[in-house]
């Protein structure tokens, strides 16, 4: 028996005679101590699978065991960090953490809270703004307060919500380092959520991609039997990691055309009309691929 | 470092200016510190000296237009009637503190006091004395140039009257004549309803020429004539002088406490003889009683008071108290059922009827209901203990706490609870989602949950409220003042508008000019604490 795991979980949003599901027989275990990736495009329903986890939100059916034990809430056991930082904005960085250590640890005396709190501030390099307001700080350091929030209240397993998507590209790198420098520590059950499968490749032990929402499942995994620690300047030359990221763009492209065959195709007439095409085959490529991220993957692929 | 402190001190004074929101003297600030000077002097032109001109523009347009429009009570005050007009209240007020030091003077500081008033009043008395001769003099003068412009006028409209009265005569005889011819079939109808016609209307011209001297009479009347204006006022001036000094010599002498005690304390010495000399029992029970009320008498002197008249330095004191005590009333009551909106839809489906409803109740009937229901609560204020209690506290004391200053602040409470309850509702109920996800994640308790993350998070909205609820209940309060006869500002206003004295006018004018500046003040101190409270760096509309 896995240490985490979702069974057969439903979630559908809206009255019963017009329910749009958005998660389908979701089924996943992760291991004690593992680094999972899940993938999907936007929209899928990645959000909702992390609050799901979360206990932010329930099942229809089904349900989200830790340690054989069903969840029926939030709880700081399952640390989550979000999306948007979810700081505090009124308070400063050590009393956004001390809020948290102070709940989760109530028996700590008023040094030992103040020690906890620098640790993990530390941690993630921001002592020196200690006492700044989250206003105050730039995107990449209010997401390292969100992480040293997270990690102090020391979690079993850290949920990770898509906690780089916001962040410019060069801080985006120094704080995967960061969690992964973190994690390396003391080795907890990590669950990610991401859109970038570089990303995915540098960080877990096993990426599961998500189907296309509404009624998005989880399909078959890829394992990433890649080496730690993984170096991000070499990590280009190596075969496997190449491999890996070819099969993962190409299984999430296809996934992308098989969506958008299945979404055209159910009992909608369509009107027997052809378009008249003005532009060229390279802007209509354009337009197919513009919605999602995988344009961008390919583009990539093309010229690597 | 010698470089960074006037940078901090620049910074410091534009923070300030920033939370107090008079960031408009930014550039000044700026400019003292040589930053960008030609910017600096750029922006104060555009947005100090333009706006001061035409302020200055306004205030001029009123100077030339006020005097044009005549009222009951005389012309529209101009800014310098309105400005002396202040003046005469600050005097009035210093009055006041002079005789309430006079009242409580006592031994060689009064005799000192009372000489140097004495001196003083022979000396006014003696320029009074000129003062009058210039003012008879300027009469005279006067009367003079009165009559001299008048009289020839007066002698024309004689002889036009009489000249009229003449034509008049002749006309009614011969309509009379007319008359007997008519009665006798001699003349036609017509020719006599004619005749009459033209009496009526040859009646009226003469009126016509007649008024035109009259009025030209009256114009010279109403033309003021500047010396004896001047004299006027500076016989009154010095004559008000003397009463206040009249006023400070009773103040000093017969009516100070000290003297009063004294004279009691003696009589009560006698009494003690009177008593020990009555024989028979109806004396002695006689001369007891007296030496009681003696008794009392020196109790009640030695703790006296002053009892000053109603400066409007005191009404705006007293205005402030009560509408403090009637704001602090509404955020009490707005803030909790605020946030209980704000948390529990029910509850807040439970009260929209009652807001929506109650809302936009006018003031004066919120001043009425409470009227009656607060005086129901205090039949005989007096010496009911809630305002002998308020009578204890110094500071408030002199207030005179009584059941209008109650029922105002009730009223003024009414209609502030409003904004600060929707707005603290407001503020609850749209509290960020993720704030509430790290709540639930934290397993935070209902008490902290709402103390930790719900009432932080709403606070610049409830302050936004708080703001908005404080202007309403400065503008409600000085009309429950003025309609409630509560001392304060709004009874300032009522009573210079019944007693209609020639300073009247300007000194309502005064008071609105009080007023509004006081209200300017008191919502700069809420956007002080709005800015205080808010995370987010918002901007406070001004």
């Amino acid at each position: 028996m896995s240490y985490l795991e979702i069974k057969n979980a439903n979630i559908g949003f809206g009255p019963e005679s017009n329910r749009t599901q958005v998660l389908n027989s979701i089924n996943l275990s992760v291991e004690r101590n593992e680094f999972v990736a899940i993938i999907g495009f936007s929209g899928s329903g990645k959000s909702t699978l992390m609050s799901l986890l979360a206990g932010l939100e329930k099942a229809d059916t089904g349900g989200v065991y830790l340690d054989g034990q069903e969840i029926s809430g939030p709880g700081p056991d399952r640390g989550i960090m979000f999306q948007n930082y979810s700081l505090l904005p009124w308070l400063s960085v050590f009393e956004n953490i001390a809020l948290a250590v102070r709940q989760v640890f109530p028996g700590y005396s008023k040094t030992q809270t103040n020690e906890h709190v620098e640790r993990y501030i530390g941690m993630v390099n921001l002592l020196p703004a200690v006492d700044k307001k989250p206003h105050e700080l730039s995107g990449g350091m209010r997401q390292r307060v969100s992480l040293a929030r997270t990690l102090s209240m020391q979690p079993e397993v850290l949920l990770l919500d898509e906690p780089l998507s916001a962040l410019d590209a060069l801080t985006r790198s120094n704080i995967q380092d960061e969690i992964i420098r973190i994690w390396n520590e003391d080795r907890r059950t990590v669950v990610m959520i991401t859109n970038d499968v570089d990303e995915a490749l540098l960080m877990a032990d096993r990426i599961v991609p998500l189907t296309m929402g509404p009624e998005a499942t989880l399909s078959q995994a890829f394992d990433v039997p890649l080496a730690r620690p993984r170096d991000r300047a070499t990590l280009n030359a190596n075969p496997e990691y190449r491999r890996l990221r070819t099969e993962i763009a190409n299984f999430l492209i296809e996934m992308n055309e098989e969506s958008k065959r299945l979404r055209s195709s159910p009992d909608l007439k369509m009107p027997d009309v052809t378009p008249h095409d003005f532009t060229t085959a390279t802007s209509a490529a354009f337009r197919e691929f513009s919605e999602t991220d995988v344009f961008q993957l390919e583009q990539e692929e093309k010229a690597g | 470092m010698s470089e960074k402190t006037p940078e901090k001190i620049k910074y410091r004074i534009l923070r300030f200016l920033d939370v107090t929101g008079f960031t408009v003297f930014d550039p000044v600030v700026r400019l003292a510190f040589r930053e960008e000077p030609r910017k600096q002097i750029e922006s104060i032109t555009k947005f100090l000296v333009v706006p001061t001109l035409f302020v200055a523009l306004c205030v001029g347009l009123w100077w030339v237009v006020a005097p044009n429009h005549k009222t009951k009570s005389g012309e529209v005050p101009t800014p310098n009637i309105v400005f002396s007009s202040a003046l005469i209240n600050d005097t009035f007020s210093e009055r006041e503190k002079t005789k309430e030091s006079d009242f409580l003077l006592s031994g060689d500081a009064r005799v000192q006091a009372l000489q140097e008033v004495d001196t003083l009043m022979s000396e006014l008395e003696a320029e009074l004395a000129t003062l009058k001769s210039t003012l008879t003099e300027q009469e005279s003068l006067y009367k003079a140039s009165l009559a001299s412009q008048i009289d020839p006028i007066e002698e024309k409209l004689d002889a036009l009257k009489a000249e009229n009265r003449q034509a008049r005569t002749d006309r009614s005889q011969s309509i009379e004549a007319l008359s007997l011819e008519v009665a006798s079939g001699r003349a036609p109808n017509s020719e006599l309803v004619e005749a009459i016609r033209k009496d009526n209307e040859l009646y009226a011209a003469g009126r016509q020429a007649e008024n035109v001297f009259k009025d030209q009479i009256e114009a010279i009347r109403s033309d003021k004539f500047k010396p004896l204006e001047t004299a006027r006022l500076d016989v009154n001036a010095v004559a008000d002088e003397i009463q206040f000094l009249k006023k400070r010599q009773a103040f000093l002498s017969d009516s100070n406490r000290s003297v009063k005690l004294e004279q009691t304390k003696d009589k009560l010495a006698a009494q003690d003889g009177k008593l020990a000399d009555a024989d028979d029992a109806k004396a002695v029970l006689k001369e007891a009683k007296s030496l009681v009320r003696l008794e009392n008498g020196v109790e009640r002197l030695e703790t006296q008071q002053y009892a000053s008249a109603m400066t409007i330095y005191l009404q705006i004191k007293r205005s402030l108290f009560t509408v403090f005590v009637g704001f602090l009333m509404a955020a009490a009551i707005a803030i909790p059922i605020g946030i209980l909106c704000g948390l529990n839809k029910i509850a807040m489906a439970c009260l929209t009827p009652i807001i929506s409803i109650f809302k936009p109740v006018s003031p004066v009937v919120w001043l009425l209901i409470f009227q009656i229901i607060v005086g129901a609560f205090f039949p005989d204020p007096e010496t009911h203990p809630f305002f002998l209690f308020f009578d204890s506290i110094p500071f408030i004391n002199s207030l005179g706490i009584n059941p209008a200053l109650i029922f105002s602040a009730c009223t003024v409470a009414m209609c502030a609870v409003w904004p600060a309850l929707v707005n603290t509702a407001l503020g609850v109920s749209s509290i960020d989602r993720d704030h509430l996800n790290v709540a639930r994640v934290l397993r935070l308790g209902f008490w902290d949950r709402l103390t930790k993350i719900i009432i932080p998070s709403s606070l610049p909205l409830v302050f936004a409220g708080l703001r908005i609820s404080l202007g309403v209940g400065w503008m409600v309060l000085i009309a429950a003042e003025a309609l409630s006869s509560s001392d304060g500002l709004g009874k300032f206003v009522w009573d210079e508008y019944q007693n209609g004295s020639s300073f009247s006018f300007a000194n309502i004018i005064y008071a609105c000019f009080v007023v509004g500046l006081i209200g300017f003040l008191l919502d700069r101190m809420m956007i002080v604490f709005q800015r205080l409270v808010s995370f987010d760096r918002s901007e406070s509309t001004v």
